[in-house]
Parts: structure tokens; C-alpha cells; sequence
């Protein structure tokens, strides 16, 4: 199976630095659509892209492509959880551990990715949790964590709802006292300082904690909520290990990924979010029932991943007859921006999400935005993927037709200038496709006696 | 309840119903070519006109397409808690009719997303289930005003539900002493073939006829399908060479997500398939069967009459509506799969003279796009029933 997947996907080792990539239309999504267009990326990047008679193209460039196919840019996963080996901590409150030492490079998850023309992947731990671990952004290519890094320690995972074994008075006390403690022991270190007590340093000595550079300097809190006066007196090099991500989430290094799997957490998101000043910061991930906090959603100005279904259903008391609500829709209409997630079916596709939003109602431009412009937004890659333009990243998906049609297949992906995926080399497509015949059934036979017989008469015409 | 008798009262007079003209850009017929620019006329609960240009003589209805009602085989009404029969393995004489519970919202599910016809089965436990009927999906809570047919098929099962059936259907302990189903493929296999030799032996001596070889001997005369699950490789095999053996004429294999693997035995034995819904992971979940995106296209070109079913899922993406275009993209041509939704269910269940195609004097079961059927991009919008529009595709319907 290793050298199936080596066969598929293993181009990226041999980057060239330029190619082009030539399609007979081309959705930018930043702009109109271009009818034969070409796209040139060099060193990773776009560096020119329009009609084919504007375009210089480099005579030394490989080329893939043709007018008979639709280029995209790569799809971005604004929030997931499957490529880790375990998504979940058993560890109520741990954002000092990074989804970096848990991501599997070689999870099928990964590869359906590029099956599925995502080129872009926030990884954040499990919802079962009150604080997680610190998230990571990838690309969907290479064997160890490193190769796929987009931006290490991106984001922070919280959840507004019951941890396994937990109700929603435990759980909100434990996201209170998270801070509360916090506060408490930035407290106490600025009165060891204040003190004399040289223990806080001794410990980061005896733990070999980083004490150089901007280690070593004291800095005021930053953010907006509350402060802890004097922390300029402690080294940050001091401040402890396990309490350093969240005093970090408060002064805004990290993005917020809040999830919330009833409307009645969201209150709850947004009231933690703000008392610490990371509102600004917070991405809600929500279940499809939390539609129902829209109006307070809106208010709050936060964007949101939609985790759950597209059609949330649910039984009228007195009917006893199905309700269904489209809830992009609702988003849509209280002017909130959302990104779709492919989490909420066994598709591991945002093409055919946004596919099914357009049929439930939604206009195909907003709909293609939350599988690709929206998402870049929210993970602050706004500038570098999500749209096909000069100076992004060369990330683009070939469709043999139009992307948003049951019947289209992404045939080639391309992640920073590398060629990454081709669906003719693509073992396991064909196996989903064809099904693999078992030895001895009929089918098999004929196919065999078929192959053989065509063997015969290529020796008879020699 | 005041609803009800409402209904009831409507159906009851047939003056009620309306006169309604359906415009679409593209008028899919699955009886012939496709009509761009047509319209499909309905008059007292049946289609009184087809063709292009935009008709008149009624209220009208606009979308961008139409078909006929889609036809579900494999729809899993609900029948309630008690819904095993605990008593015998072949409770061939029981009618399913008896325990459908038509007011379940589940039917305005299927209604409001296409599905205008199915056929309700006994569920799979027992070797030989029961008679299954064929029944509209929407009109009066009663069986009269939905009966398209009684005693549409015989039921049967193959594979490990027959074969798991000596448990409780709820909760993990036994909950009654008739346990004497069989436990293992080779049970269920021999006691399917008993049911048979016993029948063939009651032909021939009138004092072993009892009700259920009286049924089976419509089941070897051709006068009642039977439908037989199994989802793996080795169970439609098992309804092949069953069908092979006792000369069954009219068989078709229901959930056959493995017929992939065995084509040429289909084609051989002149069984037809009904394909449970895709997967995009090819796993069914269900005796470890794998369905191939092709499986609907390689039966359809080997010769296979092919129907696909939903299965009363409440996954939007994953309604019968939408399972046309996965049988698509694993290479079914647009025609086949409307036919494969449509007129061969309604062929293979013998109700075709009624419903699975717009043609004059068939019954007004319509459904309206507002894009190419099929496409995840596209909805059902509108849906008419017997001329009754139970889904207004028109815009600002008291919302």
C-alpha cells in the first residue's frame, strides 16, 4: 500500500520551480471567472495569471492541464480534527500540548484530501475537551509533520460544551477557573518578584527552559481584557510552561476555535471569549443546531464553521412533522461569515458541500467562498491561499468539468508549484471506482480470459 | 385529526382536485426522449398531456425541470416496535399492510423530497418475511386512499439478518422462546429452499397445500415477485442460483451492493437488483459489503435491470434524489439512472401501468427542479401527488 501511495503522491520530492497550468476555465474566485486561461507559479507562488494570449508563458516550464479542464483554487479546511491519531486529551484543560505531536502524516485522511482537491488543513484537537491543545495549519503532502507545516501553533482549541462525563455547569466552571488561575499565578509571580523569591527562575533553569533573548525580558500584559499589573518584572523565560499558551491566547497570538454543540453554548463561547478579551481572535465551530443562535452570533461579529449538517432537522411537538432548516442560509441572511466544514459526512469534501449548499438555496459565489476564500480568512491566510492571484500561493485544483457537478473528478492537484496528485495514478480511486474483483468470482475470470485473448491477438498481428 | 378527515374529504371527491399545466425547460419523460421547452398537463389526479411548447387549461407551474415521482424499493417505513415476527421463520401469509403505521412523519419525508411510490416490506429477519405493498407516500392516513398494490411481492432475506434474528429486536436478551431461526448462512439457506420443495411437493399432493404454499406457488408461477435481500458477493449469488433452481421468474435482489462482483451470474439468471444508497467510502457497513461508484453502470451494461433506493435515510445528501447522480458519476448515463428511480422500479414491482413515467392516463405524480435532477446543486422544489400539489415550488408560500 506504501508504494501505492508513493506512486500517487510522491512528485512533491522532485519540485520544479516553475510550472504552468493551463485550463479552459478558470475560477479565481477574487475575480470573473477566465476562459482559457494560464496560470505560471514560480518558487511556490502565482506569478502571473489570465487569459492564454496574456500570459508570457516560460518556455522551460512543465506544463500540465488543458482546455478541457476547470481550475480552483485548492479547497481550505477551516477546521478538523481527522488527521490526528487520537483527536481527544484526557486532560480537562491542556493548550500547552500541540496537535503537532499527534498529527499522522500518512492518516488517509490526508490523502483524501488531495482526492478531494483540499490543499489547506486547520488541525485542532477533538471537541471532547475544556481547553485543548494548540492547533497547527498543514498541507495535505509530505511524510513527517515538518514537510506539512503551514503555520505551526496556530490556534487554540476551547469548548463550550460538556467534555465526556462533565455537565454545563462543570464545564463553564472549568473554562472560569482555567482564567481565574491563570490570573491568580501571574499574580502571585509578579509578588515573588516583588519579593526577592527567586523560585520561578531557578525552576525554568532546572527545567532548561529558553532564559535568552526575548526570553529574558519582562513585558507588560498585553490585550484588552484584564491585566495583571507588573508582569513587565518577570522574564517571560520564567513564566510557566502550562499557563504560557493561555496568557498568550489573552494578549492575542493565538486564534480561538470555540465549539459549541447546542445554541445554548454559544452565550456561554462568547461570554468566556470576551471577559478575556479573545472575541476578536474566536472562531465558533458549531454543531447545525446552534442556527438558532444566530441573532446573537451576528451581534457578536464572530465567524463560524459549520461542523454539523448543512439541514438541520427536527420534529415539530404538535405536528409531530419534520422541520428542516438550511443553515447556511440563516447565516447568510444575518450577514455572518461561515466557512462549510467537509467534517459533518463521510464525503471528506468541500466541493461537494458547497455543491449541496447551492442546491439547498445558496448562491454558488458565497457558497464556493466558504469551501476556499472565507476559511483563508478566518485561519489569517487570507493573503496567501483561497483565490487564484498574483502572489499567492501556486495552490490549484483541476476539475474535468465544472466543480460544482456530481460527474466532475479533480484529476490534478498542484500545492505551492508541486504537482501532488493525479488521479490516473491514483490506485485507490480506482478501487473505489472499479471495486477490486476478487480471484475466482466470474467477473474476474472474464476479465482474465479477456486480457488473454488480447495478449493472443497482439501475437498474431506480430 | 381534523387534518385528517380534511384530507379525507378531499380525496373522497375528485371535483377538489385541481387542473394544473407544469412548465419546465426540460420535461423528462423516461419513456422517451427528453422535450426542451415542454409542459405536462394534469387534470382529476392523472396526466392528461405531454409535449412541447407551454400548454393551457390549468393553474401553472414553472421550474427548470421535471420528472416523474421517484419510486423507492427499499424505503424502511417505520412498522413500530414490534415489528419482528418471533413465531416462525417463513411468515410467508403475513401482510405488511397490517402494521404499517401511516401516520409516521417519515412519509413526508420521502413525499417532500420525490419519492411519490414505494414499495413497504416486512423487515429483513425472517427468511421469508412476508407480503410486501406498493403505496403512495402522501394522500389520507388510510390504507385505501395510498394502495397502489396489495400484495406487490414476497419478501425474503439472505445474508446475516435472517440469520441474527434469534435475538431480541431490542435490548440484548431474548424476550421470547421462539427461537428457532437459523443462525448461520446454510440455515437460511436450506430453510428458503424447504419452503420451495415443500410447495413443488403440494402441487403434486393437494393434502400438503396450506395458505403459504399457495402463496409460494404464485411466487413459481411468475404472479409474485420476489424480492430477496443480500448484500454481499456470496448471498447474490445464493439468490441466483435459488432463482436458477426453482425456476423463479421474477426475482429481484434488493440491497445488492456487491452485484458488482457477479454481473454475468445476474445476467444468467435473469435477476434484476435493487442498489442500496452510495457510499463515497464504498463500505456499506453491512456484511462487509463494498459497493464500487460503478456497480450501477457495469449491471446497466452488462444488461442488469437496475432500480437504486434511499433506504429511509434522513441525510439529505443521501435521499433517492440525490442517488441518481452518484450512480452517475460512477458512469450511468443521465437516462439510465431517471430510469433506474422511475420506470424499472415500477416495472419490477409490476405497477408501471400507473405510475414511473409521464405519459397520458398515468397517475399526476410529478417532481420539480429548479436545476438538472440529480445534482448535488439541484432540489426537488415542487412535488405533486395524484394531481395534488403537496410541495408549492412557487416563491413566498407563506413564508
Amino acid at each position: 500500500m506504501i508504494a501505492h501511495i508513493l506512486t500517487a503522491f510522491a512528485l512533491f520530492g522532485v519540485a520544479d520551480d516553475k510550472i504552468v497550468v493551463e485550463a479552459g476555465r478558470i475560477i479565481t474566485q477574487s475575480g470573473p471567472d477566465i476562459v482559457d486561461g494560464v496560470i505560471v507559479i514560480e518558487d511556490g507562488r502565482i506569478t502571473e495569471i489570465g487569459p492564454a494570449d496574456d500570459v508570457d508563458k516560460p518556455w522551460d516550464a512543465p506544463v500540465i492541464g488543458g482546455p478541457d479542464y476547470t481550475a480552483m483554487p485548492g479547497f481550505v479546511e477551516a477546521h478538523t480534527s481527522r488527521g490526528l491519531d487520537r483527536p481527544n486529551e484526557s486532560l480537562d484543560v491542556a493548550p500547552f500540548l500541540d496537535v503537532r505531536d499527534s498529527i499522522d502524516p500518512v492518516a488517509f485522511y490526508f490523502e483524501d484530501c488531495l482526492r478531494w482537491g483540499i490543499t489547506t488543513v486547520n488541525v485542532q484537537q477533538g471537541n471532547n475537551c475544556i481547553i485543548g491543545a494548540r492547533g497547527m495549519i498543514v498541507r495535505p503532502v509530505g511524510l513527517t509533520v515538518e514537510e506539512m507545516m503551514v503555520r505551526p501553533q496556530h490556534g487554540l482549541k476551547l469548548s463550550a460544551s460538556p467534555k465526556s462525563g462533565k455537565s454545563r455547569s462543570t464545564q463553564a466552571q472549568g473554562m472560569r477557573r482555567a482564567f481565574d488561575e491563570l490570573r491568580r499565578y501571574l499574580e502571585d509571580l509578579v509578588q515573588q518578584k516583588k519579593d526577592g523569591d527567586d523560585f520561578a527562575r531557578r525552576e525554568a533553569l532546572h527545567q532548561g527552559r529558553d532564559l535568552e533573548g526575548e526570553k529574558a525580558e519582562g513585558r507588560e500584559m498585553g490585550g484588552t481584557a484584564w491585566k495583571v499589573d507588573g508582569l513587565d518584572m518577570v522574564p517571560r523565560g520564567e513564566i510557566d510552561e502550562k499557563q504560557e499558551p493561555l496568557l498568550e491566547l489573552i494578549e492575542g497570538r493565538y486564534n480561538a476555535y470555540f465549539y459549541c454543540s447546542s445554541p445554548m453554548d454559544v452565550p456561554r463561547a462568547l461570554e468566556i471569549a470576551r471577559d478575556n478579551g479573545f472575541l476578536a481572535k474566536t472562531t465558533l465551530v458549531l454543531h447545525e443546531r446552534c442556527w438558532k443562535a444566530a441573532d446573537l452570533i451576528a451581534e457578536a461579529g464572530v465567524p463560524v464553521v459549520l461542523d454539523g449538517d448543512q439541514m438541520h432537522i427536527e420534529r415539530d411537538p404538535l405536528t409531530g412533522k419534520e422541520i428542516e432548516t438550511f443553515v447556511p442560509g440563516v447565516f447568510k441572511d444575518k450577514g455572518i461569515r461561515f466557512a462549510l466544514s467537509s467534517d459533518n459526512t463521510d464525503t471528506h469534501s468541500l466541493w461537494f458541500q458547497a455543491s449541496l449548499a447551492i442546491g439547498f438555496g445558496l448562491d454558488a459565489k458565497t457558497a464556493m467562498d466558504a469551501v476556499t476564500q472565507t476559511p483563508a480568512e478566518i485561519l489569517g491566510l487570507g493573503k496567501e491561499v483561497g483565490s487564484l492571484e498574483e502572489g499567492k500561493l501556486g495552490n490549484v485544483v483541476l476539475f474535468s468539468g465544472d466543480p460544482m457537478s456530481i460527474t466532475s473528478w479533480v484529476e490534478h492537484v498542484v500545492i505551492e508549484g508541486e504537482e501532488v496528485y493525479d488521479r490516473s495514478k491514483d490506485v485507490r480511486n480506482t478501487h473505489l471506482l472499479e471495486g477490486t474483483k476478487p480471484p475466482g468470482s466470474t467477473s474476474a475470470e472474464d476479465a482474465e480470459e479477456a486480457a488473454k485473448k488480447e495478449a493472443d491477438d497482439e501475437d498474431d498481428e506480430d | 385529526m381534523i387534518r385528517s378527515v380534511l384530507l379525507l374529504a378531499l380525496l373522497a371527491s375528485p371535483t377538489a382536485a385541481q387542473d394544473w399545466v407544469v412548465r419546465a425547460d426540460t420535461v423528462y419523460t423516461a419513456s422517451g426522449d427528453p422535450i426542451d421547452g415542454g409542459f405536462v398537463k394534469v387534470s382529476d389526479g392523472k396526466i392528461t398531456g405531454v409535449g412541447s411548447g407551454r400548454g393551457g387549461g390549468g393553474d401553472v407551474l414553472e421550474c427548470a425541470a421535471v420528472t416523474p415521482g421517484l419510486i423507492d424499493l427499499s424505503v424502511r417505513i417505520d412498522t413500530g416496535s414490534f415489528s419482528v415476527e418471533q413465531s416462525e421463520e417463513t411468515p410467508i401469509e403475513l401482510n405488511v399492510a397490517d402494521a404499517i403505521d401511516l401516520f409516521s412523519y417519515r412519509w413526508d419525508r420521502e413525499l417532500k423530497s420525490g419519492v411519490t411510490t414505494v414499495l413497504a416490506n416486512p423487515n429483513d429477519r425472517a427468511v421469508l418475511g412476508g407480503l410486501g405493498v406498493v403505496l403512495k407516500t402522501g394522500g389520507g392516513p388510510s390504507l385505501d386512499a395510498r394502495l397502489v398494490k396489495d400484495d406487490a411481492v414476497l419478501r425474503a432475506s439472505l445474508g446475516s439478518a435472517p440469520a441474527s434474528g434469534n435475538r431480541a429486536p431490542r435490548g440484548s436478551r431474548p424476550s421470547s422462546f421462539y427461537f428457532r431461526r437459523p443462525t448461520t448462512r446454510m440455515g437460511t439457506e436450506w430453510v428458503f429452499r424447504k419452503a420451495f420443495y415443500d410447495t413443488i411437493a403440494a402441487s403434486k399432493d393437494a393434502e400438503r397445500r396450506t395458505g403459504e404454499t399457495d402463496v409460494l406457488a404464485r411466487v413459481l408461477s411468475g404472479e409474485l415477485p420476489i424480492a430477496v435481500q443480500g448484500w454481499a458477493t456470496q448471498d447474490v449469488r445464493t439468490a441466483c442460483y435459488l432463482k436458477e433452481e426453482f425456476g423463479i421468474p421474477r426475482m429481484f435482489v434488493d440491497a445488492a451492493a456487491e452485484a458488482w462482483k457477479e454481473p454475468d451470474l445476474l445476467v444468467r439468471s435473469g435477476a434484476a437488483v435493487v442498489l442500496p444508497p452510495f457510499r463515497f467510502e464504498g463500505q456499506t457497513g453491512v456484511d462487509g459489503a463494498f459497493m464500487a461508484y460503478n456497480t450501477a453502470a457495469l449491471l446497466q451494461e452488462k444488461g442488469v435491470t437496475i432500480a437504486l433506493s434511499g433506504h429511509g435515510t434522513s441525510d439529505v445528501g443521501m435521499r433517492l434524489n440525490k442517488q441518481p447522480g452518484y450512480a452517475m458519476r460512477g458512469g450511468l448515463s443521465f437516462d439510465a439512472a431517471l430510469a433506474a428511480v422511475t420506470i424499472n422500479p415500477a416495472r419490477m414491482v409490476g405497477v408501471d401501468n400507473r405510475v414511473g413515467s409521464l405519459e397520458e392516463g398515468k397517475d399526476a405524480d410529478l417532481v420539480l427542479w429548479n436545476g438538472k435532477p440529480f445534482e448535488p446543486s439541484s432540489s426537488v422544489i415542487g412535488v405533486l401527488l395524484d394531481g395534488e400539489l403537496v410541495l408549492d415550488p412557487r416563491p413566498n408560500d407563506d413564508e
